[in-house]
């Protein structure tokens, strides 16, 4: 079989503008059509946060004098040390909440990591070859949308006292029913689309179809969850540090320090905003990005 | 006479589908024990306990037989309705969780009739999509939705119970007993858990009714003339219902989630400050018991949101 030349066949999908736009750089290709000026704000706060919790180390000593372990003098001293101030034992508040950012960033990205490859992973088996699988992983989904994740983890932690890693695989465990069903659902629309019928009449194998055809098509859907998913992993780790179940105490978490300064709340109410402003601006951005992904497929499927 | 088919097949559907919830969910409860570092009496008497206390806490509980044993024991004893005593105050198990229970549902409840209050708003803001209020409200609504329930919790305890000192912080008072002073006390914790509830709901309503004001139906409605607020009535609340009542059954799942922060702030008695109290004194027996319940409620919700759509919707019945 001779392959299809794009140049002498006009009626061929691929034109040349494709083709110039898949040769150019991945720099020039980062775009973001039909984004607003709140999306491209969003997208921005979280590749700073990103880079924040990358480099976290060098940034305390440009901005705070302090570093987040603190002297121990006696009250929250709000003249000096950046813009939060320092807490009750004088750590700064701006170091800490630079920090929380890697403490909570970090078990986004575990528990995101393992709920994506395997929730694709069982999702798309179940998808493509139906059957008793189909009904084990949409079980597992159910099971786990019914349980809140806090509750889950708590449990847990009764039976097994409190340890971060056991979080960050609980946490993942729990949101692979949600990427499975996801991956579920675009297989089985993509099953019956031509190129994967000629795909198969071609010859090739039921994982070539999968992972060459389908999955790169799985991929805007899967995106387009994540953002909402993350959002949901902060605040559930938020909540768990702030009841005392999550990072453990020294170490600098958003939802500890929010704890912490609810005993100095009546006399130094700024104590709160740090780590407020953090989490509320993180979880913001996020359902930014999922909205805007989101109605970036909506219109992908209206042929658009 | 009228058909009750629809409501037996939402009821029978959602109980046979529940059934591998239940035990999938129970089961993985009552493998928590073995999950223990030790044993699970170990975990729970500290590193002091001599090994008869062990072995004699090990037996008592069941904590020594197989994990299958234990768990087919577990579930004759729920047949039985009794599922032992919590591991401090030696009280029933069941007791505790039903009492408490009924506190964390009064609260979501209320929380869940203040958020109602989302509806008229969302059809407001349909009926005249893009203008001040509709942005004003999606502004609104998507701060809230990313406000967590822990910082809400936090900040209107402050304004309401430090600044404007209007309403107690914590403490907690018998509904059946004074009932004057249960709302009280019952208020904040209402409203903290309404808010998301609400801004989420209102987001759900407002797009559904969007979408469907742009029906074949509700276009005849308004070339007939019929005054607006009239078509919003009979023509786009109806068909939006379906979506507003699943998306209610599932917050139950978020308003539980909320409950354990809420409860433990705001010292009220409920399922949430029960865990988090049997998590430090590792109470397995009554985790166990509130993870059965958890699902069952789930369950039960889900059904009634099933009926709830036979109810609004006659073609159900049909299908």
């Amino acid at each position: 079989m001779r392959p299809v030349d794009a140049h002498s066949n006009p009626a061929s999908s691929t034109s040349l503008a494709d083709i110039a736009r898949a040769a150019m750089p991945a720099t020039a290709r980062l775009r973001f059509p039909g984004a607003g000026m709140f999306d491209m704000l969003a997208i921005a706060f979280l590749a700073l946060l990103v880079l924040v919790a990358l480099f976290v180390d060098i940034i305390p000593g440009l901005v705070s004098p302090k570093f987040p372990y603190g002297d121990f003098s006696q009250l929250p001293d709000l003249t000096l040390n950046g813009l939060f101030g320092t807490d009750e034992i004088g750590r700064s508040i701006l170091s800490r909440v630079l920090y929380g950012a890697r403490a909570s960033l970090s078990i986004v990205l575990v528990a995101t990591c393992l709920s994506v490859s395997v929730g694709i992973l069982l999702g798309m088996l179940a998808g493509y070859y139906r059957g008793p699988l189909e009904r084990m992983v949409d079980l597992y989904a159910n099971t786990m949308s019914a349980l809140p994740s806090i509750l889950v983890v708590l449990a847990f932690v009764t039976a097994t006292g409190t340890s971060v890693l056991a979080i960050m695989l609980i946490l993942g465990i729990l949101d692979i029913g949600t990427y499975a069903r996801v991956a579920k659902a675009g297989v089985i629309s993509q099953n019956n689309r031509d190129y994967v019928l000629a795909a198969r009449a071609m010859g090739a194998s039921d994982a070539r179809i999968m992972i060459r055809e389908i999955l790169p098509n799985l991929v805007p859907a899967l995106t387009a969850v994540m953002p909402t998913l993350m959002a949901g992993l902060i605040i559930t780790e938020g909540s768990l540090s702030f009841l005392g179940y999550g990072i453990p105490a020294p170490a600098p978490s958003w939802g500890g320090m929010i704890a912490a300064s609810t005993d100095l709340l009546s006399r130094f109410p700024v104590l709160i905003v740090g780590p407020t402003g953090a989490i509320v601006l993180t979880v913001y951005a996020l359902n930014t990005v999922g909205d805007y992904l989101a109605q970036r497929l909506n219109s992908r499927e209206r042929g658009n | 006479m009228t058909n009750l088919m629809p409501y037996a097949r939402a009821i029978s559907g959602r109980l046979l589908a529940g059934i591998p919830v239940f035990v999938l969910v129970t089961f993985g409860a009552t493998a928590l024990s073995s999950l223990a570092p030790g044993s699970a009496a170990q975990l729970i008497l500290g590193d002091n306990a001599t090994p008869e206390q062990i072995a004699q806490l090990n037996s008592a509980y069941g904590y020594d037989l197989p994990l299958w044993e234990r768990y087919l024991k577990w579930l004759a004893n729920l047949l039985r309705g009794d599922l032992g005593e919590t591991l401090f105050s030696q009280q029933p198990v069941l007791q505790v969780v039903f009492d408490r229970a009924a506190v964390t549902f009064e609260i979501a409840f209320l929380a869940m009739l203040v958020s109602l209050i989302s509806i008229p708003l969302a059809m407001f803001a349909a009926s005249h999509p893009g203008g001040m209020v509709d942005r004003i409200l999606r502004s609104v609504s998507s701060i809230l939705l990313a406000v967590p329930t822990f910082v809400i919790v936090v900040l209107l305890s402050y304004i309401f119970a430090i600044v404007l000192r209007w309403l107690p912080a914590t403490g907690w008072a018998n509904l059946s007993q004074n009932p004057l002073a249960n709302l009280r006390y019952v208020a904040l914790p209402v409203l903290c858990l309404s808010l998301h509830q609400t801004a989420y709901l209102y987001r759900v309503a407002r797009n559904e009714m969007v979408a469907s004001l742009q029906e074949d139906f509700v276009q005849v409605a308004r070339a007939r003339g019929l005054p607006l607020g009239y078509i919003m009535f009979r023509h786009v609340l109806r068909p939006s219902m379906p979506q507003i009542l699943t998306v209610m059954g599932l917050s139950l799942t978020y308003m539980l989630a909320g409950s354990f922060v809420v409860e433990s702030y705001f010292a009220v008695p409920g399922i949430g400050w029960t865990v988090l109290t049997a998590v430090k004194s590792h109470d397995i027996p009554l985790v166990q018991a509130i993870l059965s319940l958890t699902v069952v409620i789930f369950v039960v919700i889900f059904m009634l949101v099933d009926i709830g759509y036979a109810i609004i919707d006659p073609r159900v019945s049909v299908s």
